[in-house]
Protein backbone atom coordinates (compact mmCIF):
# COMPACT_ATOMS: atom_id res chain seq x y z
CA UNK A 1 0.00 0.00 0.00
CA UNK A 2 3.00 2.45 -0.12
CA UNK A 3 3.02 4.94 -2.97
CA UNK A 4 4.78 8.03 -3.81
CA UNK A 5 1.72 9.94 -2.22
CA UNK A 6 1.96 8.08 1.59
CA UNK A 7 4.37 9.70 3.86
CA UNK A 8 7.43 8.34 4.27
CA UNK A 9 8.58 6.49 7.72
CA UNK A 10 10.91 9.21 9.38
CA UNK A 11 13.29 8.30 12.37
CA UNK A 12 14.98 10.59 15.43
CA UNK A 13 17.83 8.54 16.71
CA UNK A 14 19.31 9.61 19.66
CA UNK A 15 22.20 8.14 21.60
CA UNK A 16 22.19 9.54 25.69
CA UNK A 17 25.83 9.30 26.38
CA UNK A 18 25.29 8.78 30.08
CA UNK A 19 23.13 6.39 29.96
CA UNK A 20 24.63 4.77 26.60
CA UNK A 21 20.92 4.16 25.62
CA UNK A 22 19.89 4.43 22.10
CA UNK A 23 16.04 5.98 21.45
CA UNK A 24 14.45 5.24 18.02
CA UNK A 25 11.77 8.06 17.58
CA UNK A 26 11.72 8.07 21.50
CA UNK A 27 11.82 4.28 22.11
CA UNK A 28 15.03 2.72 24.00
CA UNK A 29 16.19 0.54 21.28
CA UNK A 30 18.38 -2.50 20.87
CA UNK A 31 20.11 -4.22 17.80
CA UNK A 32 20.15 -7.87 18.35
CA UNK A 33 20.89 -10.68 15.95
CA UNK A 34 19.16 -13.64 14.31
CA UNK A 35 20.63 -15.91 16.83
CA UNK A 36 18.96 -14.07 19.81
CA UNK A 37 15.50 -13.49 18.03
CA UNK A 38 14.90 -17.11 16.75
CA UNK A 39 16.54 -18.94 20.03
CA UNK A 40 14.01 -16.64 21.80
CA UNK A 41 10.60 -17.69 19.36
CA UNK A 42 12.38 -21.27 19.72
CA UNK A 43 12.09 -20.66 23.85
CA UNK A 44 8.51 -19.12 23.20
CA UNK A 45 7.52 -21.98 20.84
CA UNK A 46 8.51 -25.00 23.45
CA UNK A 47 6.78 -23.10 26.27
CA UNK A 48 4.14 -25.21 25.78
CA UNK A 49 2.68 -25.53 29.18
CA UNK A 50 3.35 -21.69 29.60
CA UNK A 51 1.43 -20.22 26.61
CA UNK A 52 4.68 -19.06 25.47
CA UNK A 53 3.70 -18.70 21.95
CA UNK A 54 1.22 -16.58 23.31
CA UNK A 55 3.00 -14.59 25.70
CA UNK A 56 5.75 -13.63 23.14
CA UNK A 57 2.67 -13.07 20.47
CA UNK A 58 1.03 -10.56 22.76
CA UNK A 59 4.55 -8.54 24.04
CA UNK A 60 4.75 -8.07 20.39
CA UNK A 61 1.58 -7.01 19.83
CA UNK A 62 1.56 -4.85 22.92
CA UNK A 63 5.04 -2.53 22.22
CA UNK A 64 4.59 -2.16 18.10
CA UNK A 65 0.91 -1.14 19.30
CA UNK A 66 2.42 1.33 21.42
CA UNK A 67 4.98 2.66 18.84
CA UNK A 68 3.17 2.32 16.24
CA UNK A 69 0.48 4.50 17.99
CA UNK A 70 2.64 7.34 19.39
CA UNK A 71 4.05 7.98 15.68
CA UNK A 72 0.41 8.35 14.00
CA UNK A 73 -0.35 10.58 16.49
CA UNK A 74 2.70 12.64 16.75
CA UNK A 75 2.89 12.57 12.74
CA UNK A 76 -1.04 13.05 12.17
CA UNK A 77 -0.97 10.17 10.35
CA UNK A 78 -4.89 9.39 10.18
CA UNK A 79 -5.52 7.54 7.02
CA UNK A 80 -5.81 3.96 6.90
CA UNK A 81 -3.58 4.27 3.54
CA UNK A 82 -1.14 6.18 5.36
CA UNK A 83 -1.24 4.05 8.92
CA UNK A 84 -0.65 0.99 6.78
CA UNK A 85 2.14 2.21 4.87
CA UNK A 86 3.56 3.21 7.78
CA UNK A 87 3.49 0.36 9.44
CA UNK A 88 5.17 -1.80 6.54
CA UNK A 89 8.16 0.49 6.07
CA UNK A 90 8.69 0.65 10.06
CA UNK A 91 8.85 -3.00 10.06
CA UNK A 92 11.44 -3.16 6.83
CA UNK A 93 13.73 -0.23 8.50
CA UNK A 94 13.83 -2.23 11.44
CA UNK A 95 15.13 -5.15 9.47
CA UNK A 96 12.06 -7.29 10.09
CA UNK A 97 11.55 -8.00 6.52
CA UNK A 98 9.25 -7.25 3.81
CA UNK A 99 5.78 -6.92 4.76
CA UNK A 100 2.70 -6.53 2.54
CA UNK A 101 -0.90 -6.10 4.16
CA UNK A 102 -2.89 -7.33 1.48
CA UNK A 103 -6.51 -6.45 2.89
CA UNK A 104 -7.66 -4.56 5.75
CA UNK A 105 -11.08 -4.78 6.71
CA UNK A 106 -12.99 -4.03 9.93
CA UNK A 107 -13.21 -8.01 10.39
CA UNK A 108 -10.11 -9.58 8.66
CA UNK A 109 -7.03 -8.03 7.99
CA UNK A 110 -4.22 -10.23 5.81
CA UNK A 111 -0.40 -9.56 5.32
CA UNK A 112 2.10 -11.19 3.52
CA UNK A 113 6.14 -11.55 3.90
CA UNK A 114 8.35 -11.50 0.84
CA UNK A 115 11.20 -11.64 3.16
CA UNK A 116 11.36 -11.72 6.76
CA UNK A 117 14.56 -11.40 9.16
CA UNK A 118 13.05 -14.16 11.15
CA UNK A 119 12.27 -17.16 8.72
CA UNK A 120 15.53 -16.48 6.89
CA UNK A 121 17.48 -16.24 10.41
CA UNK A 122 15.63 -19.53 11.74
CA UNK A 123 16.34 -21.13 7.90
CA UNK A 124 19.96 -20.10 8.15
CA UNK A 125 20.31 -21.27 11.95
CA UNK A 126 18.64 -24.62 12.05
CA UNK A 127 16.87 -25.34 8.39
CA UNK A 128 13.42 -25.94 7.66
CA UNK A 129 10.42 -26.76 9.71
CA UNK A 130 6.85 -27.79 9.50
CA UNK A 131 4.95 -25.25 11.24
CA UNK A 132 5.39 -21.24 11.12
CA UNK A 133 6.97 -19.45 13.86
CA UNK A 134 7.09 -16.18 13.12
CA UNK A 135 5.32 -14.87 16.34
CA UNK A 136 6.80 -11.75 16.12
CA UNK A 137 5.36 -10.77 13.17
CA UNK A 138 1.90 -12.31 14.29
CA UNK A 139 1.74 -9.70 17.09
CA UNK A 140 3.59 -6.85 15.10
CA UNK A 141 0.56 -7.78 12.54
CA UNK A 142 -2.36 -7.99 15.61
CA UNK A 143 -0.87 -4.41 16.83
CA UNK A 144 -1.58 -2.98 12.98
CA UNK A 145 -5.27 -4.45 12.46
CA UNK A 146 -6.20 -2.74 15.88
CA UNK A 147 -4.62 0.45 14.86
CA UNK A 148 -6.13 0.46 11.52
CA UNK A 149 -9.49 0.10 12.97
CA UNK A 150 -9.08 2.38 15.86
CA UNK A 151 -9.37 -0.69 18.39
CA UNK A 152 -7.13 -1.53 21.34
CA UNK A 153 -5.06 -4.62 21.40
CA UNK A 154 -6.10 -7.79 21.99
CA UNK A 155 -9.24 -7.14 19.28
CA UNK A 156 -7.65 -9.22 16.72
CA UNK A 157 -6.41 -12.96 16.84
CA UNK A 158 -3.54 -13.21 14.22
CA UNK A 159 -2.59 -16.95 12.86
CA UNK A 160 0.06 -17.36 10.73
CA UNK A 161 -0.84 -19.64 7.36
CA UNK A 162 1.98 -19.73 5.37
CA UNK A 163 5.41 -19.32 6.36
CA UNK A 164 8.84 -19.05 4.20
CA UNK A 165 10.96 -21.59 6.89
CA UNK A 166 8.30 -24.07 5.89
CA UNK A 167 9.31 -23.74 2.06
CA UNK A 168 6.10 -21.48 1.07
CA UNK A 169 6.88 -18.54 -1.49
CA UNK A 170 5.47 -16.18 1.16
CA UNK A 171 4.37 -15.99 4.81
CA UNK A 172 1.14 -15.20 5.25
CA UNK A 173 -0.91 -13.92 8.08
CA UNK A 174 -4.91 -13.74 8.58
CA UNK A 175 -5.89 -11.73 11.59
CA UNK A 176 -9.28 -12.38 12.77
CA UNK A 177 -11.63 -10.16 15.03
CA UNK A 178 -12.13 -11.64 18.04
CA UNK B 1 46.41 -1.01 27.84
CA UNK B 2 45.82 1.64 24.77
CA UNK B 3 42.14 1.25 24.77
CA UNK B 4 40.23 4.47 24.22
CA UNK B 5 36.91 3.45 25.52
CA UNK B 6 35.06 6.70 25.37
CA UNK B 7 36.38 6.99 21.93
CA UNK B 8 35.42 3.66 20.94
CA UNK B 9 31.66 4.23 21.90
CA UNK B 10 31.50 7.77 20.70
CA UNK B 11 32.72 6.42 16.92
CA UNK B 12 30.70 2.99 17.15
CA UNK B 13 27.53 4.30 18.39
CA UNK B 14 26.98 6.12 15.42
CA UNK B 15 25.99 3.50 13.28
CA UNK B 16 22.98 3.52 11.98
CA UNK B 17 21.62 0.19 10.61
CA UNK B 18 18.87 -0.11 8.32
CA UNK B 19 16.82 -2.55 6.33
CA UNK B 20 17.58 -3.27 2.64
CA UNK B 21 15.52 -3.26 0.08
CA UNK B 22 14.08 -6.75 1.44
CA UNK B 23 14.21 -5.47 4.92
CA UNK B 24 17.06 -7.59 5.96
CA UNK B 25 20.23 -6.08 7.75
CA UNK B 26 22.71 -8.43 6.69
CA UNK B 27 25.89 -7.18 8.89
CA UNK B 28 28.41 -8.46 10.91
CA UNK B 29 27.61 -12.11 9.65
CA UNK B 30 24.61 -12.15 10.82
CA UNK B 31 21.12 -10.77 9.82
CA UNK B 32 20.89 -7.76 12.72
CA UNK B 33 17.09 -6.38 14.03
CA UNK B 34 16.91 -3.11 15.95
CA UNK B 35 13.72 -3.27 17.98
CA UNK B 36 12.62 -1.86 20.77
CA UNK B 37 13.82 -2.61 24.53
CA UNK B 38 10.21 -2.85 26.17
CA UNK B 39 9.52 -6.29 23.32
CA UNK B 40 12.63 -8.17 24.88
CA UNK B 41 11.97 -7.07 28.70
CA UNK B 42 8.06 -7.37 28.30
CA UNK B 43 8.30 -11.51 27.11
CA UNK B 44 11.02 -12.13 29.85
CA UNK B 45 9.41 -10.73 32.21
CA UNK B 46 5.42 -11.98 31.60
CA UNK B 47 7.54 -15.70 31.00
CA UNK B 48 9.10 -15.52 34.54
CA UNK B 49 6.14 -14.41 35.95
CA UNK B 50 4.18 -17.08 34.03
CA UNK B 51 6.05 -20.13 34.97
CA UNK B 52 6.19 -22.03 38.54
CA UNK B 53 9.34 -21.39 40.54
CA UNK B 54 10.30 -25.04 39.82
CA UNK B 55 10.73 -24.09 36.38
CA UNK B 56 12.41 -20.59 36.17
CA UNK B 57 16.22 -21.24 36.93
CA UNK B 58 15.36 -23.67 33.61
CA UNK B 59 13.81 -21.01 31.65
CA UNK B 60 16.71 -18.27 32.78
CA UNK B 61 18.79 -20.54 31.20
CA UNK B 62 17.23 -20.38 27.83
CA UNK B 63 17.28 -16.79 27.59
CA UNK B 64 21.31 -16.64 28.97
CA UNK B 65 21.79 -18.86 26.21
CA UNK B 66 19.88 -16.73 23.82
CA UNK B 67 22.34 -14.04 24.31
CA UNK B 68 25.42 -16.52 24.76
CA UNK B 69 25.19 -17.69 21.04
CA UNK B 70 24.45 -14.00 19.63
CA UNK B 71 27.73 -12.79 21.87
CA UNK B 72 29.40 -15.43 20.31
CA UNK B 73 28.51 -14.96 16.28
CA UNK B 74 27.51 -11.10 16.29
CA UNK B 75 30.96 -10.99 18.96
CA UNK B 76 32.90 -12.95 16.02
CA UNK B 77 31.35 -10.40 13.21
CA UNK B 78 32.36 -7.47 15.35
CA UNK B 79 35.86 -8.36 16.07
CA UNK B 80 36.67 -9.18 12.51
CA UNK B 81 34.94 -5.88 11.04
CA UNK B 82 35.88 -3.05 8.60
CA UNK B 83 34.61 -0.40 11.38
CA UNK B 84 36.59 -2.74 14.33
CA UNK B 85 39.61 -2.73 12.33
CA UNK B 86 39.14 0.93 11.84
CA UNK B 87 38.28 2.36 15.25
CA UNK B 88 39.77 -0.68 17.10
CA UNK B 89 42.04 -2.41 15.65
CA UNK B 90 45.30 0.33 15.92
CA UNK B 91 44.07 0.82 20.16
CA UNK B 92 45.21 -3.20 20.29
CA UNK B 93 48.34 -3.92 22.20
CA UNK B 94 47.94 -6.70 24.02
CA UNK B 95 45.65 -9.22 22.84
CA UNK B 96 43.13 -10.83 23.92
CA UNK B 97 43.26 -8.83 26.80
CA UNK B 98 42.42 -5.44 24.81
CA UNK B 99 40.25 -7.22 22.85
CA UNK B 100 37.79 -8.02 25.01
CA UNK B 101 37.76 -4.07 26.27
CA UNK B 102 37.37 -3.11 23.12
CA UNK B 103 34.45 -5.58 22.96
CA UNK B 104 32.70 -4.32 26.27
CA UNK B 105 33.33 -0.67 24.80
CA UNK B 106 31.06 -1.43 21.69
CA UNK B 107 28.73 -3.46 23.49
CA UNK B 108 28.21 -0.26 25.53
CA UNK B 109 28.04 1.64 21.91
CA UNK B 110 25.24 -0.35 20.70
CA UNK B 111 23.32 0.34 23.60
CA UNK B 112 23.21 -3.66 25.45
CA UNK B 113 24.63 -2.50 28.44
CA UNK B 114 27.40 0.29 29.97
CA UNK B 115 29.49 -2.28 30.84
CA UNK B 116 33.00 -2.31 31.72
CA UNK B 117 35.61 -4.73 32.59
CA UNK B 118 36.55 -4.67 36.25
CA UNK B 119 39.12 -7.54 36.45
CA UNK B 120 40.84 -9.91 33.69
CA UNK B 121 42.31 -13.31 35.12
CA UNK B 122 44.09 -14.31 31.28
CA UNK B 123 42.25 -17.54 30.28
CA UNK B 124 40.53 -18.12 33.76
CA UNK B 125 38.47 -15.76 34.65
CA UNK B 126 36.49 -12.20 34.12
CA UNK B 127 34.58 -9.68 35.96
CA UNK B 128 32.23 -7.05 34.69
CA UNK B 129 30.57 -4.02 36.31
CA UNK B 130 27.79 -3.07 34.09
CA UNK B 131 25.90 0.87 35.30
CA UNK B 132 22.83 0.73 33.08
CA UNK B 133 21.40 -2.05 31.35
CA UNK B 134 18.19 -1.87 29.55
CA UNK B 135 17.21 -4.99 30.96
CA UNK B 136 17.34 -3.66 34.74
CA UNK B 137 14.19 -2.62 33.18
CA UNK B 138 12.13 -5.43 34.43
CA UNK B 139 12.07 -4.61 37.55
CA UNK B 140 9.85 -1.73 36.64
CA UNK B 141 7.19 -4.64 35.80
CA UNK B 142 7.40 -5.84 39.44
CA UNK B 143 9.91 -6.91 41.53
CA UNK B 144 11.51 -10.51 40.77
CA UNK B 145 13.84 -10.64 43.47
CA UNK B 146 15.59 -12.46 40.77
CA UNK B 147 18.63 -11.32 38.73
CA UNK B 148 17.44 -10.47 35.39
CA UNK B 149 20.52 -9.18 33.33
CA UNK B 150 20.12 -12.39 30.92
CA UNK B 151 21.99 -10.29 27.95
CA UNK B 152 24.90 -9.56 29.78
CA UNK B 153 25.58 -13.14 31.42
CA UNK B 154 25.20 -14.67 28.05
CA UNK B 155 27.33 -12.31 26.29
CA UNK B 156 29.92 -11.97 28.98
CA UNK B 157 30.79 -15.46 28.60
CA UNK B 158 30.67 -15.34 24.72
CA UNK B 159 32.97 -12.54 24.98
CA UNK B 160 35.59 -15.07 27.14
CA UNK B 161 34.58 -17.99 24.82
CA UNK B 162 36.37 -15.95 21.83
CA UNK B 163 39.41 -14.63 23.65
CA UNK B 164 39.90 -17.62 25.67
CA UNK B 165 38.25 -20.85 24.42
CA UNK B 166 38.72 -24.20 24.11
CA UNK B 167 39.49 -23.77 20.57
CA UNK B 168 38.52 -20.89 17.98
CA UNK B 169 35.39 -19.64 16.38
CA UNK B 170 32.93 -21.43 15.84
CA UNK B 171 34.21 -24.07 17.83
CA UNK B 172 34.88 -22.55 21.12
CA UNK B 173 31.29 -21.82 22.40
CA UNK B 174 30.37 -22.65 25.86
CA UNK B 175 33.63 -22.79 27.09
CA UNK B 176 32.96 -20.37 29.84
CA UNK B 177 29.88 -19.56 32.08
CA UNK B 178 28.51 -15.82 33.64
CA UNK B 179 27.08 -15.53 37.15
CA UNK B 180 25.26 -12.52 37.84
CA UNK B 181 26.31 -11.48 41.73
CA UNK B 182 24.58 -7.96 41.79
CA UNK B 183 22.16 -6.11 40.13
CA UNK B 184 20.84 -2.47 40.08
CA UNK B 185 17.54 -4.78 39.57
CA UNK B 186 18.07 -5.98 42.93
CA UNK B 187 18.98 -2.68 44.89
CA UNK B 188 22.98 -2.36 44.16
CA UNK B 189 24.68 0.01 42.68
CA UNK B 190 25.23 -1.83 39.60
CA UNK B 191 25.50 -4.90 38.29
CA UNK B 192 28.20 -7.19 38.44
CA UNK B 193 29.63 -10.29 36.41
CA UNK B 194 31.44 -13.42 37.17
CA UNK B 195 32.79 -15.30 34.35
CA UNK B 196 34.35 -18.71 34.82
CA UNK B 197 35.76 -21.76 33.13
CA UNK B 198 31.90 -23.53 32.68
Amino acid sequence: MTDQNTPKYEIEYHFDSEKKRHYMNGFCTVLHCHHYATLFTQLADVAVHFDGERLFKESAEDTFYEVLNDYFSKKSIVTLTDKISIAEQYWKTVGMGMIHFTGVGKVVVTAEMDYSHLDEGWLKKWGSREKPVNFITAGFVAAVAALANDKPPRTFGVRETKGLVCGDDVSAFKAVIK
Amino acid sequence: MAIDRKKIIEEMSNIRLSGNEEGIIPAFGVFIQQLPADFWNGFTQRLVHSIPEDFIEEAEGLLVNAAHECGYHTGYGIITSEEWNKVVGPMIEDSPDDILHGAFAVFTAWGWANAEISEIVPNEKLVVHAYDYYEKDIAAYGKTGRPSAYLIQGVAGAFMDLAYGKSSYPDGLYTFKCTQTKGIELGDDYGEFVVTRA
